[in-house]
């Protein structure tokens, strides 16, 4: 009963965290609604006994958010003096559109018949859960989060104004690099 | 095998949270002999007792347009954080919370120190705050991935994430002994979660106290606890992790776990007085090219030892 | 009284000093923090972390307004002192302490201020910053900054405008509050207290100095210890106990020389070549990066108590030698008595495309006695 209790109220509160982002005024008061959000849905997740993946829920999304939060703030000039921000574009289209795919999916978890369980679960539901999810293609999806990170650096790496030429001299024979401000390492 | 701790009620709780505050303040009494010894002082262990007394007497401030909300949510986060993270540390045989996923746990909190400073730094609306904020996140970005690196390798070694199996799984041979560089890379990660000593740039002089440069009376007070309670609370999850739990001869292992903590709890303090700053810029770079790969290295160190024993 | 007043008497003994120098007051100064430590009482790193306010010396009209924005921004308990000689220091303290001391006083003082706070300052909305490309190339909002008058280990009066991509430094303007005011051009840049004017340079005051600056960088370093250290060198210089003060500087130094973490973190910070010193009419012995600018400021330190007695004229080490910008202003009295005259052009050159951090200890390293109120604005 307690339990059942708890996941509406953190199903509301996910629900009302998430139309905040939309009504709140500042770049910093969105990031974190939607932290608000997602760790209500990760302790949902942890109310479903998934222990691991909830708690990693609100891990990466806190972390998330963080960075967001500072990206936006940085790209976009906002300090908490300009609160006036309207966090809503094209409202007119935007706003039918999200009301309607939000009901349609609600209805779709509300109306779907829901199988009823048979059997007990697993000692280990996040290895189960994997090992539904991914079967045997583990391998290949491991491969793929390095592949993931590895791209994420390339295109950092792609992207940078300067360039080793830059740092190392044209031929690369500078022994240190010709930093605008000296990195901790001295290479 | 030791006996893997069992959870205790939930109204054991304000004990823990006692437990934990004698130990931040322990800690402070601590900063403050030592502070004192260094300016020629005598009243340094009494400078914690004159400074909550001063901060409960002053006054609480507001500045122009700041977001009140969002600025005391961060300040008085980081105290909450805390009482979390000592909720899966086991004193002994008793823990609060016995959740199979504890060390996930505490990585899942100690990230949350990334959204209470910043919006701490944020919601005054003053430039050296908002400076400090960032130098906070630019920390972040150097320690936190070392430091959930750190982690998983005691978890490796007892093919665990539960806080009470990884401290049973070390009864031989503390894991502080054969993986050395991944404590040490979680003390500094307690060390910047707790924006201490030389991760301290975020409240530097250089902005007029960055982070805190607006916070005054009750708010400031909080702040400050709560980077106490965090540098406790991190050396307290440090013995299940690395100390060997409860192990120890004589003593009961809760007083093990509390004499470790104390222990650990000292030498962070202490590392304030010897260390100048590392800076954001500077530290970026160690963090990436020296931290990261060398924790990683002690990872699979661990991950062979543990499927060749 | 019961509770309230063991709290004031607790928090009394803790209080917290916000210092302002006004340029030429630096004994004042030195002798507030002196006085102000063996009490027990700490600086403040900002407004909101202070009780007292302590001017040292009479503020020209501009620093006059900002210390009457910055008396409003004390949260309160709070007290203001100004004193204008050292040896008024101790009695000033004594007044601070007795207001402190004083709750129905201060409950006057905060019912008085409810109500007009610094929510009724300014309002509506700010416009959105504009952006610029930042040395890396990337559109970034620039954010107008003013660094100083009053910041903790700042030189007093100096007043940076610095155009901030995030707390990078894009370029800087500099000048000296109430350049054109004060009492007499030559006196508002003088080292030591006017008061002191026709007192012939004294060895150990110049190293003091030295001391005292070394002081500020090391606490910009992050090292409060060591700062301390300097701090107390810097007190026994001027209160007359040389051999002692000869010995904890050889072990300061050597301190400073072995922490390789300190060599680390301040090696190839701010570089300046001797012709980009010439250029910006900087002492030549400020060569190298701030690392070395570090061991130079305690190595003239050492040079000036360990020289003879009594007036320094033109020490081995250049320690009094007015380089290029010492002739710049002042009478001669000064020039010996502080040593080099900085240009706040310099300073604001020195800073850019540096991010806060490493601009801070690249002006603190800078060794400044004076500041060049003729040039620049």
């Amino acid at each position: 009963m307690v339990t059942h209790l708890a996941f509406w109220g953190l199903a509301v509160i996910a629900v009302l965290a998430g139309v905040a982002v939309f009504v709140v005024n500042s770049m910093a008061r969105a990031s974190y609604s939607l932290a608000l959000s997602f760790i209500a849905v990760g302790l949902q997740v942890l109310l479903l006994q998934q222990l691991y993946v909830g708690v990693l829920v609100i891990l990466m999304m806190v972390m998330e958010m963080a960075i967001m939060a500072v990206y936006m703030n940085m790209f976009m000039g906002m300090n908490p003096a300009m609160m006036s921000m309207n966090m809503v574009h094209g409202a007119r289209h935007a706003l039918p559109v999200s009301v309607g795919v939000f009901l349609l999916l609600a209805a779709g978890a509300l109306f779907a018949p829901w199988p009823s369980r048979r059997g007990s679960p697993p000692a280990d539901v996040t290895a189960a859960l994997g090992v539904e999810l991914m079967g045997p293609k583990m391998l290949a999806m491991a491969v793929v989060g390095v592949v993931m990170a590895a791209t994420i650096v390339s295109g950092i790496v792609l992207a940078a104004h300067r360039t080793r030429y830059d740092r190392f001299g044209d031929d690369l024979r500078r022994r240190r690099p010709a930093d605008p401000q000296p990195g901790g390492v001295r290479r | 095998m030791a006996e893997v701790p069992a959870a205790v009620s939930g109204g054991w709780a304000p004990v823990a949270a006692v437990l934990l505050g004698a130990l931040a303040v322990a800690a402070a009494l601590l900063d403050g002999a030592l502070a004192g010894r260094a300016a020629g002082v005598r009243s340094g262990m009494g400078r914690p007792v004159g400074e909550v007394a001063r901060l409960l007497r002053q006054r609480r401030r507001t500045t122009v347009a700041a977001d009140r909300l969002l600025w005391r949510i961060g300040g008085a986060g980081l105290l909450g954080m805390a009482l979390m993270i000592i909720t899966v540390v086991p004193l002994g045989r008793w823990t609060l919370f016995d959740l199979d996923v504890g060390v996930v746990w505490v990585n899942a909190l100690d990230v949350l120190a990334w959204a209470f400073v910043w919006l701490t730094g944020w919601g005054a609306n003053s430039a050296y705050a908002l400076v400090g904020g960032y130098r906070f996140l630019a920390h972040g970005l150097a320690y936190e991935l070392p430091l959930m690196f750190a982690l998983v390798a005691p978890a490796v070694a007892a093919s665990s994430l539960r806080v009470g199996e990884v401290a049973a799984a070390q009864q031989g041979l503390w894991f502080v002994v054969w993986m050395p560089v991944a404590f040490v890379v979680y003390c500094l990660g307690v060390v910047a979660i707790a924006v201490w000593g030389p991760f301290s740039p975020a409240l530097g002089r250089d902005v007029a106290g960055g982070v805190t440069a607006e916070l005054s009376g009750v708010d400031r007070l909080l702040f400050l606890a709560g980077r106490y309670a965090l540098l406790a609370a991190g050396a307290a999850f440090a013995v299940p992790m690395f100390l060997g739990g409860g192990a120890g001869p004589l003593l009961p292992a809760w007083a093990w776990v509390l004499v470790k903590a104390t222990v650990l709890l000292a030498g962070l303090v202490w590392l304030r007085r010897r260390a100048p700053a590392l800076r954001p810029d500077v530290f970026m770079e160690v963090g990436w090219l020296v931290l990261l790969p060398a924790v990683l290295l002690q990872d699979l160190l661990v991950a062979v030892v543990v499927i060749g024993g | 009284m019961g509770v309230s007043g063991a709290l004031a008497r607790l928090a009394l003994r803790h209080a917290h000093l916000l210092v302002i120098e006004v340029p030429g007051y630096w004994l004042t100064r030195v002798a507030v923090e002196r006085l102000a430590g063996v009490r027990g009482w700490r600086l403040a790193v900002s407004p909101a972390d202070a009780d007292i306010l302590v001017v040292c010396g009479s503020p020209g009209p501009e620093l006059a307004l900002v210390v009457a924005s910055l008396w409003e921004q004390l949260p309160g308990p709070r007290a203001r002192i100004d004193v204008t000689t050292p040896d008024l220091v101790a009695a000033g303290l004594d007044q601070a302490a007795a207001m402190l001391r004083d709750t129905p006083g201060q409950r006057r003082d905060s019912t008085a201020r409810d109500g007009r706070g610094f929510d009724d300052a300014a309002g509506g909305d700010i416009a959105l910053a504009h952006g610029s490309a930042d040395r890396d190339g990337l559109e970034m909002d620039v954010l107008h900054v003013r660094l100083g008058p009053v910041l903790p280990e700042w030189p007093a009066g100096l007043v940076l405008r610095a155009h901030l991509h995030g707390d990078l430094i894009a370029e800087a303007q500099a000048g000296v509050i109430d350049a054109g005011h004060g009492p007499a051009g030559g006196a508002h840049v003088a080292g030591g207290d006017p008061s002191d004017e026709v007192r012939p340079a004294v060895a150990g005051e110049v190293a003091a100095r030295r001391c005292d600056n070394a002081a500020r960088l090391l606490a910009l370093a992050g090292w409060p210890d060591a700062a301390g250290g300097a701090r107390a060198i810097r007190d026994r210089l001027l209160t007359g106990e040389r051999s002692a003060a000869t010995a904890e500087l050889a072990r300061l130094r050597r301190r400073v020389r072995r922490s390789w973490l300190l060599r680390w973190s301040l090696r190839r910070v701010g570089p300046l070549p001797p012709d980009e010193l010439a250029r910006l009419g900087l002492a030549p012995d400020l060569t190298g990066d701030v690392w070395d600018r570090l061991n130079g400021m305690l190595g003239r330190a050492a040079v000036a108590v360990g020289g003879p007695a009594g007036v320094v004229d033109g020490g081995p080490a250049g320690v009094v030698d007015g380089g290029p910008a010492g002739v710049a202003v002042g009478g001669p009295v000064d020039v010996v008595v502080g040593g080099p005259v900085t240009s706040p052009a310099a300073v604001a050159s020195v800073v850019s495309g540096w991010d806060v951090a490493t601009a801070r200890l690249i002006v603190a390293s800078l060794d400044i006695t004076a500041l060049d109120v003729v040039t620049d604005g």
